[in-house]
């Protein structure tokens, strides 16, 4: 695909888009209350991904783009990108007259040192997005040229206010970028200014009166709630106390419930770029899944159906491969791979064990292990036990093992010490982003959570993953990943169980809040209260 | 010596003792803390998404994590000393200023919980000591062992339902209306209006105790000797059982009421995180599995601190209840 | 007047015996008439009580909501005993040493359970569990580090009052040892109050696994009703008999308990043997 049209074209739809938002009949003001669960660390958007935050931070630091929902790049900060024929330069044209909050003028200088010092520095998927870039010209205030060592079509994708929020210089410069006044009391571009955050009980926000979109936000303020109890947080949609919950925090069963009711809508979208994926993480240094065989039996007997139906209430698909169906846009998805049954074969996974050697001894059991289930829910524990139960028939036996967060994570990340473990994972917007940190030899970096936790190391996958980076015509790239999958298919270092549906919860008076194809992480300026 | 001055010494050389013990908690704690697996960083990264070996060690560094225990325990004990509780390295905020916000909330929770807990308590076992084996005896040691033995968070909930949703009567959950943000005495009516399920939810559990403490101590009275003196002289039963025995019965009540103070902290995380109450519980809860060691050793050392406070109160109120015991 | 027919003077003690009896033998013929693992997928989810050959319905998995009951009360119970048991070892070698001594000793036990009391119980129990990892036996522990003060202190006060009693001198006269005079004179004199005492702690651990599995940290393994409430919670709303069974299972057991720890303390109780 040609860069440069992709993003012309955006251009136009944006344009369009925010025409069509202005003409319609919005009405001004009114209190957004809305669910964060749980409480975020912090509001360093710059330094964290951590979900919650995204859930508030995008409202205040704009990014160089948004994303409409068909993934068209949609004009923020910056009016325009042009992308030279080499993809090696990358031009951003500023918008003009947009202010800080705190009054001082947005420059390019801002850009520069935003990429330059802080996400390739402190942001966790920074160094991966921006890591062609070599340095960053600033010709005059509203020009920012990227110099990129290799073409990277994928960073186009990482420019939302979300992923890669451009933070005000004059307030990080020389600064401990850990350790400032920003990350409890940030300072963007957004149309939401930052006004109070109670321990406890809530983060305010205000509108941003100097907004550099004409005319928005509509809302005069946005409250972020935290309720941690999920029965509680539905209460309090019901009762009309909230009107927006996304991220699971109406648990599946009650969106379900609220879902038949007039005052209440649920959607899935605003996760296109998120891309969630349910997995299982093999140890594969460690009997018993050295042993490839054992891990394609246990992605066999998956009734990843039944799981998505009973647990998740009928929100999420079947995965198919390692990288998700929503890669079908992208060309990048490879259909029919073996070893993902949408329904469990319990027969083609006995028969799996029973070709590789792995028999029951006297007692019937073939293997035994304990299975790490990731601390994040309930719905993980009854994944575990339907997992326990399936297993069964096959003359495995699991003991399930379910710690808290810190205690996982060094047992799976740092220690290594795991057989089994279910997760899920980001595939983001582009697989380089979400995907490669599972597969590549480079990725098994002890101690650092969310990365090649299996130790899996092949150097095929390793030439490939290299090649499907750089790659940028369209076909060869979805060629080298179709044979990226195809064999991930049967080594299955991880086995990837469903792709993730999230819920947005919203009571019907909110609209146009699922204007970005950021969703919940949007900027919300265009939503309003119909009161 | 007057009887005020040696009160003061009396409470004087009580806070002196206390000393040795809350340091030594807080020694305790530190090392029963140091068990957990993992640290504030492993969950600052785990929730960052990607973090690298390098980052995390310049995190540890900062926080003072790569430090050997020992001195990470000198440090701390040399804060607490100039009352200093430490720095959350997870809120970035000092532990003090943490714990300060929550305080007012934890402190109405249980105010108001203890005093209707006790309130009724009190009338319902005056009730049942007074109809002793009657069917009001018996309705009420039900009544409030059913509300005793029904979990928590299912009482919680079905208020919320009943009084919430159905009825409309009170807000679900939350210390005040974020949509609003009163001002003033509406504030106040706000803030009093958020308290009641909550507040509800909680006694229900302590009623029980109350309810079943007051009786029996009623009873115990009732048969000492001052009972059947009081009323050789004649003394109407009524002037007995509400001037003599319900004096005396009164004490072991307050005795409780003091000893459940501590345990009200900590009591209350299911129910504040049913009605999503800003108090000290949850944030103590939240502390434990983010790893935030100084704060958690800051809520544990505060309810040590409240533990012995009310336990001299509750002792000095016994003194004043019963001329017989004597402080000292 | 013996043990039994001063006990059963107290109707609600004879019913909540009743209830429990009930309960034990649920627990001792689980396997017998659910001879399934109460984990297993057994059918439709989320049937209601009596569809689909479930007695009291099916969890959002397909269990059995009855199975589940009569495999948890084992473990409930067993939680409960167990819990209250160690406390009160603990406890009252603490208690007796203390009270019996006195002096430093005294002073240092006494300053040691203070610091126990200190740390509000139930986010130091989910302290325990959490770094000791949610399983049973950590259940088990947390519980009884959390409760064996209160015993400590009750079984102290006792040994306090009956050490200069005359009887005791009189052992201490006839040369017995210290140990002895403490188990076979004191001890058994006050044990009624330890009994009440320790009765209700069973009816609080079990409790206390309830709260501890609604906060996610039970054990995943075992089937317990803290186990089914907290997986059912969620369903309240959808499918109310998942954790309203469960919860009236704990809430009858806690009643039955405490029914019996007052019939007991009434029987044992001197004074109010000969009030009515």
């Amino acid at each position: 695909m040609n860069f440069r049209l992709m993003a012309v074209a955006a251009l136009s739809a944006g344009a369009l888009a925010l025409g069509a938002v202005q003409a319609s009949a919005q009405k001004a003001g009114g209190t957004f209350v809305k669910i964060v669960q749980p409480e975020p660390p912090s509001l360093a958007s710059y330094l964290s991904t951590s979900g919650p935050i995204g859930l508030v931070a995008p409202k205040i630091y704009d990014g160089l783009f948004d994303y409409d929902n068909d993934l068209n790049m949609v004009p923020a900060l910056a009016e325009s990108v042009d992308v030279s024929a080499d993809g090696k330069t990358v031009t951003f044209k500023l918008r003009e007259g947009v202010t800080w909050h705190d009054g001082e003028p947005f420059t390019s200088e801002d850009v520069q040192f935003t990429v330059m010092e802080v996400l390739k520095v402190v942001h966790p998927r920074g160094p991966n997005s921006f890591r062609e870039v070599t340095s960053i010209d600033t010709p005059d205030d509203n020009t920012a040229v990227f110099n990129l060592e290799n073409p990277a079509p994928y960073m186009l994708r990482a420019l939302s206010g979300y992923e890669s929020p451009i933070v005000p210089k004059h307030l990080l410069e020389g600064k401990d970028l850990r350790d400032n006044d920003l990350i409890n009391n940030p300072v963007g571009t957004g149309a939401f200014k930052f006004v109070e955050w109670r321990k406890g009980q809530y983060i305010r926000l205000d509108k941003n009166e100097n907004y550099w979109k004409p005319g928005l936000p509509y809302l005069d303020r946005i409250v972020g709630r935290f309720i941690p109890d999920a029965s509680t947080r539905t209460a309090a949609m019901e009762n009309g106390e909230v009107l927006y919950g996304a991220y699971g925090a109406i648990p599946n069963i009650d969106a379900v419930r609220l879902r038949e009711m007039d005052d209440f809508g649920v959607t899935t979208d605003g996760y296109s770029m998120i891309n969630p994926m349910a997995l299982m993480e093999f140890n594969t240094t460690k009997p018993p899944f050295d042993n490839p065989a054992m891990r394609q039996a246990i992605s066999l007997v998956m009734d990843r159906e039944f799981l998505i139906e009973n647990i998740w209430f009928g929100y999420g698909k079947p995965a198919t491969a390692a990288l998700s169906s929503n890669f079908a846009a992208t060309g990048l998805y490879a259909e029919g791979m073996p070893n993902y049954p949408a329904s469990g074969n319990t027969e083609a996974a006995i028969e799996v064990l029973d070709k590789a050697g792995i028999m029951p001894d006297g007692d019937g059991v073939r293997a035994s292990f304990t299975l790490d289930l990731i601390p994040y829910g309930e719905d993980w524990r009854r994944a575990g036990e339907y997992m326990k139960q399936a297993l069964l028939p096959l003359g495995i036996e699991v003991d399930l093992r379910y710690e808290d967060v810190p205690t996982w994570i060094k047992r799976v990340y740092g220690d290594y010490d795991f057989q089994m473990n279910v997760n899920y994972f980001y595939q983001l917007s582009d697989p380089v982003l979400g995907v490669h940190r599972h597969y590549g030899t480079d990725q098994i970096r002890q101690g650092t959570a969310f990365v090649n936790s299996t130790r899996y190391s092949n150097p095929k996958i390793d030439e490939l993953l290299s090649a499907g980076a750089v790659e940028p015509d369209a076909d060869t790239r979805a060629g080298i990943y179709e044979e990226i999958q195809s064999i991930l298919a049967d080594e299955l270092p991880v086995a990837n169980i469903f792709e993730m549906e999230f819920l947005t919860v919203y009571n019907e008076k909110l609209k146009d809040h699922a204007t970005s194809a950021l969703g919940a992480y949007g900027p919300f300026d265009q939503a309003w209260i119909d009161e | 010596m007057s009887i005020a001055a040696r009160r003061a010494r009396y409470v004087v050389k009580r806070l002196l003792q206390a000393i040795p013990i809350v340091l030594a908690i807080v020694i305790l704690n530190f090392f029963l803390l140091q068990l957990a697996e993992g640290d504030a960083v492993d969950v600052l990264a785990g929730e960052a998404g990607s973090a690298t070996p390098e980052y995390m060690a310049e995190l540890r560094a900062k926080f003072g994590l790569d430090q050997p225990l020992p001195v990470q325990l000198a440090v701390y004990l040399k804060n607490v000393v100039m009352f200093d509780l430490g720095y959350s390295f997870r809120h970035e905020m000092p532990v003090s200023e943490l714990i300060f916000d929550r305080v007012l909330a934890t402190l109405l929770l249980m105010v108001s919980t203890i005093l209707f807990a006790v309130g009724f308590g009190i009338v319902l076992g005056l009730i049942a000591a007074m109809g002793l084996n009657t069917w009001r005896d018996t309705a009420i040691s039900i009544l409030s062992l059913i509300t005793y033995a029904t979990p928590l968070f299912w009482v919680g909930l079905m208020l919320i339902v009943v009084f919430s949703l159905n009825l409309g009567w009170f807000p679900t959950s939350g210390m005040e209306n974020f949509a609003m943000f009163y001002e003033g005495w509406d504030r106040v009516f706000d803030i009093a209006h958020h308290l009641v399920l909550p507040t509800i939810t909680l006694s229900l559990f302590y009623l029980a105790l109350y309810t079943r403490l007051m009786r029996a101590s009623m009873l115990e009275q009732a048969g000492q000797d001052y009972v059947t003196t009081a009323r050789a002289k004649g003394v109407t039963e009524r002037r007995i059982m509400f001037v003599h025995v319900l004096r005396n019965a009164l004490l072991p009540v307050v005795t409780m009421a003091g000893v459940q103070v501590g345990a009200l902290i900590g009591g209350s995380v299911i129910v504040e995180s049913v009605f999503a109450w800003p108090g000290l519980g949850m944030l103590a809860f939240e502390a434990l599995f983010a790893r935030d060691l100084n704060l958690l050793l800051g809520i544990f050392l505060l309810s040590a601190l409240l533990v012995v406070a009310v336990n001299l109160v509750v002792d000095i109120v016994y003194s004043s209840l019963d001329p017989r015991i004597e402080v000292g | 007047m013996t043990f039994w027919a001063l006990f059963s003077r107290n109707k609600g003690a004879v019913v909540g015996l009743g209830i429990l009896a009930v309960i034990t033998v649920m627990a001792a013929t689980a396997g017998l008439f659910f001879p399934q693992d109460p984990f297993s997928l057994a059918g439709k989810p989320m049937s209601g009580p009596g569809e689909n050959g479930f007695l009291l319905g099916s969890d959002s998995l397909g269990r059995d909501v009855a199975a589940g009951i009569a495999h948890g009360a084992k473990t409930s119970l067993l939680i409960g005993l167990l819990a209250t048991l160690v406390a009160v070892l603990v406890g009252v070698v603490m208690g007796a040493l203390a009270g019996y001594y006195g002096g430093w000793i005294d002073n240092l036990l006494m300053r040691v359970t203070e610091m126990f009391q200190t740390i509000p119980s139930f986010v130091f129990a989910i302290l325990l569990v959490a770094i000791m990892k949610p399983s049973i036996e950590s259940i088990v522990i947390a519980i009884a580090i959390v409760s064996w003060p209160a015993v400590a202190r009750l079984v102290r006060g006792e040994f306090l009052s009956l050490r200069n009693r005359e009887f005791v001198q009189a052992c201490h006269t006839l040369g017995m040892s210290d140990l002895r005079i403490m188990l076979v004179e004191i001890l058994p004199n006050c044990l009624s109050p330890v009994i009440v005492i320790g009765s209700l702690m069973v009816a609080t651990a079990i409790l206390i696994e309830s709260g501890l599995a609604f906060l996610g940290l039970g054990d995943p393994n075992i089937m317990s009703w803290g186990f089914q409430v907290g997986a059912g919670r969620t369903l309240l709303r959808s499918a109310w008999w998942v954790c309203t069974f469960p919860g009236i299972a704990i809430l009858l057991t806690v009643l039955a308990i405490n029914l019996v720890g007052e019939g007991i303390n009434d029987a044992l109780n001197p004074r109010l043997r000969e009030r009515t």
